[in-house]
């Protein structure tokens, strides 16, 4: 047992000590040659590309943005890009007990409608991207993986639907929360209809990002991106428990609705004509 | 069983070691010549007419030195196919170890001159025919990667597109440098200390954290670094969306998912698997390396009990400031990753994100437990003394009691609001993802 024991760490003391004296090695060949040229020029080029968004965090909507994409490469470091795509969205768990839980809560009979409650679905946008920094990383020490650091800002439309979590016109059960015409109290997903206040709209949506954009031979890369799409909020204050219960309009627009951002991580590839 | 895991780890270590050995993998994976296809952004405007090479001096460096571009050799006179001969013999990878043996022109290179010098070794030859004496030339000369790429040689034989930007050929895009870079600046042995002037929470749902933070390292070796960090937050408070939940619902996040860190402290290992370099603007050249690190410590944990009110006393109005309770120091975990940009020898900038993980369970508050409160509640509707009172040792009942001569917030009031933290125990594991960025010394 201890021999073999014995064995096992010494074959890790010269697995160890390999690579620190192989370093020990390499310090007197450190040199000054840090750059090779260019090897990958996207400058005169069109590129297709498809990705796929996911939220870094969520509160009340969630969303998984899909995107097709073409750009033209103007030079190696600017590009014009439009990007159109469709994000599938849905309220959080959390948006569905406030809904739940606010049903019978008598107590609270004037309230304002909760912010960022929009949720973006059809949307097109059209930019600049700007890439500055090329480099390349060394991955598994033999393998160098080129790649384009990033920044992307443009504008667009979208399309948004708007479902309150708190105005329900036509109360089921005030103990259970429901507000839909669900056949089994327990099951939710028997709904064809909810009763909730719902809205839709088509605005102006604006989309910065950061990303990197790793290069795998001339006409195939990967994108990796965080993306922030921001709209303009929109929410309606003062509204009477009542009036909403009866299926009237109630309460007023919010004067300083502020702005909804939508952060996502974003993972695309992209190829180049 | 032992036995094949001794054997499957002596195979692991042999290919560890193998490139101390000048194995023909590694030497093949070393001279791989890949043309540069070029870029033509990259490459500054259009040069003069090709002219004749400079002739260099002979003179040891111990940086690249250029080699002979292709219209110069021809003007000297070696056939085609002849080339600059072996190597430099460290380092710089301009010439590869594995290609073919040259063929030595011995009016071109002087026999005495081991392989080293084969950046000059046209030199003589180029002043012998010349007849005169050749103008000095710089360090950062014209280099031609490959007598192979003699009929693309034009373009790139211009000094100025061959000059060394930073160290390196920028500009030419025939330049064939082997695949595996040696890092320019060493960490192994060295002490890096770092200080995060703002650590902002990214994460922030229920709670909101900026701070700053200063961090040792001891890098043991080239990738691989000891550390330890300590962290000062000195904004903690609960997030617009949570008060947005209480103030429009009447409902926010159980105590446990809103605890707030107020300090931390940790320490763990940094990995550096990954190094690179970017030029920016084709101009400036700058190396980074990929880090990941991951530690343990503990952190101390608050949460608030009121948020800030307005205290109308006899008709005036006080401004009363948020009250947070001590919910003692937990256990905490730290996953993280980032660049660190190095600058010269001894500065680096680092961008983060690290994630601190820290239990929460919260059954107590300023040490008082449910039954403290319970009693301090039942004592302030007696309007009894608090000291009297049978209470767990831990419970600071003095901050419960009393009134504040500034707001004259009475702060009895406030021991229902942190029963009802302590009413229903919650627990939850937090994660508090912040980014950081700050600035290394390195010494």
């Amino acid at each position: 047992m201890i021999a073999r024991t014995l064995c096992v760490f010494a074959s890790l003391a010269v697995s160890l000590a390999a690579p620190v004296a192989a370093a020990q090695d390499d310090e007197n060949v450190l040199d000054n040659v840090v750059v090779r040229n260019r090897l990958y020029a996207p400058g005169g080029k069109l590129e297709v590309s498809i990705g796929v968004g996911l939220p870094l965090q969520t509160h009340l909507t969630a969303h998984y943005v899909f995107n097709a994409g073409v750009a033209y490469n103007l030079f190696n470091t600017f590009a014009v890009e439009a990007r159109a795509g469709y994000a599938a969205s849905r309220h959080t768990g959390l948006a569905r007990s406030i809904s739940e839980s606010f049903l019978n809560r008598e107590d609270k009979r004037v309230t304002d409608e909760l912010e960022d409650l929009w949720q973006m679905n059809l949307h097109g946008v059209a930019g600049v991207r700007w890439a500055p920094i090329y480099g390349k990383l060394s991955l598994l020490s033999d393998l160098p993986a080129h790649f384009q650091a990033y920044v992307w800002g443009g504008g667009g439309l979208g399309s948004f639907k708007r479902n309150s979590v708190i105005q329900c016109t036509q109360v089921v059960n005030r103990d259970l929360g429901i507000c839909d015409n669900r056949t089994s109290v327990d099951d939710r997903g028997s709904a064809t209809q909810d009763f909730w206040v719902n809205e839709s709209r088509v605005a102006p949506v604006v989309s910065a990002a950061v990303g990197f954009r790793f290069f795998i031979r001339d006409t195939h890369g990967v994108r990796l991106e965080l993306r922030d799409w921001v709209f303009r909020d929109n929410y309606r204050v003062n509204l009477m428990r009542d009036a909403w219960e009866a299926g009237q309009a109630t309460g007023e627009p919010a004067r300083s609705p502020g702005l909804t951002h939508l952060v996502q991580f974003d993972l695309g590839y992209t190829f180049s004509f | 069983m032992r036995p094949f895991l001794s054997l499957a780890l002596l195979v692991a270590t042999a290919p560890q070691a193998a490139p101390r050995v000048p194995a023909p993998a590694f030497a093949l994976a070393q001279v791989q010549q890949v043309p540069a296809p070029g870029a033509e952004t990259s490459v500054p405007p259009p040069s003069a007419p090709p002219q004749s090479l400079p002739e260099a001096p002979v003179e040891a460096s111990s940086r690249p030195e250029p080699r002979v571009p292709a219209e110069a050799a021809e003007a000297s006179a070696p056939p085609a196919g002849v080339r600059s001969s072996a190597a430099p013999a460290q380092g710089t990878g301009e010439v590869p170890a594995g290609e073919p043996p040259p063929v030595d022109d011995p009016s071109l290179a002087p026999a005495a001159e081991p392989a080293p010098t084969v950046e000059t070794d046209s030199a003589p030859a180029a002043t012998g025919v010349a007849g005169q004496e050749a103008p000095p030339v710089p360090d950062d000369a014209p280099v031609l990667a490959s007598d192979d790429l003699a009929a693309d040689a034009p373009r790139t034989t211009d000094a100025r597109q061959q000059r060394l930007v930073n160290g390196a050929p920028l500009y030419n895009p025939n330049v064939s440098v082997h695949i595996v870079q040696k890092k320019r600046f060493a960490d192994e042995g060295r002490h890096e200390l770092t200080v995060y002037p703002a650590t902002v929470q990214v994460n922030g749902k229920y709670t909101n954290h900026a701070g700053t933070a200063a961090h040792y390292t001891y890098h043991l070796q080239e990738n691989f670094a000891l550390q330890v960090m300590g962290q000062y937050n000195w904004y903690s408070n609960e997030s617009a969306f949570n008060l947005e939940l209480i103030d429009k619902v009447r409902e926010q996040a159980q105590a446990a998912s809103s605890l707030l860190l107020v300090w931390g402290a940790h320490a763990g290992v940094e990995v550096t698997p990954l190094y690179g370099k970017f030029a920016f603007l084709n101009n400036s050249l700058a190396q980074f390396s990929v880090v990941l690190s991951g530690g343990a410590g503990v952190g101390s944990t608050r949460h608030l009990i009121r948020p800030e009110v307005t205290n109308e006393v006899e008709g005036e109005s006080f401004r009363v400031p948020a009250r947070f309770g001590d919910t003692g120091t937990k256990f905490m975990g730290s996953v993280g990753g980032g660049f660190r940009l190095q600058f010269g020898e001894s500065y680096a900038l680092r961008v983060e994100v690290r994630d601190l993980i820290y239990t929460a369970r919260v059954d107590r508050v300023d040490g008082c437990n449910l039954a403290d409160f319970e009693a301090l509640e039942a004592a302030r509707s007696a309007n009894q003394d608090f000291a009297s009172l049978n209470l767990s040792g831990s419970c600071r009942y003095e901050k419960f009691d009393g009134v504040d001569p500034k707001t004259r917030k009475n702060y009895r009031e406030d021991i229902i609001l942190g029963r009802d933290l302590v009413a229903e125990p919650s627990s939850d594991v937090l994660n508090n993802v912040s980014f950081y960025a700050g600035f290394s010394v390195l010494f």
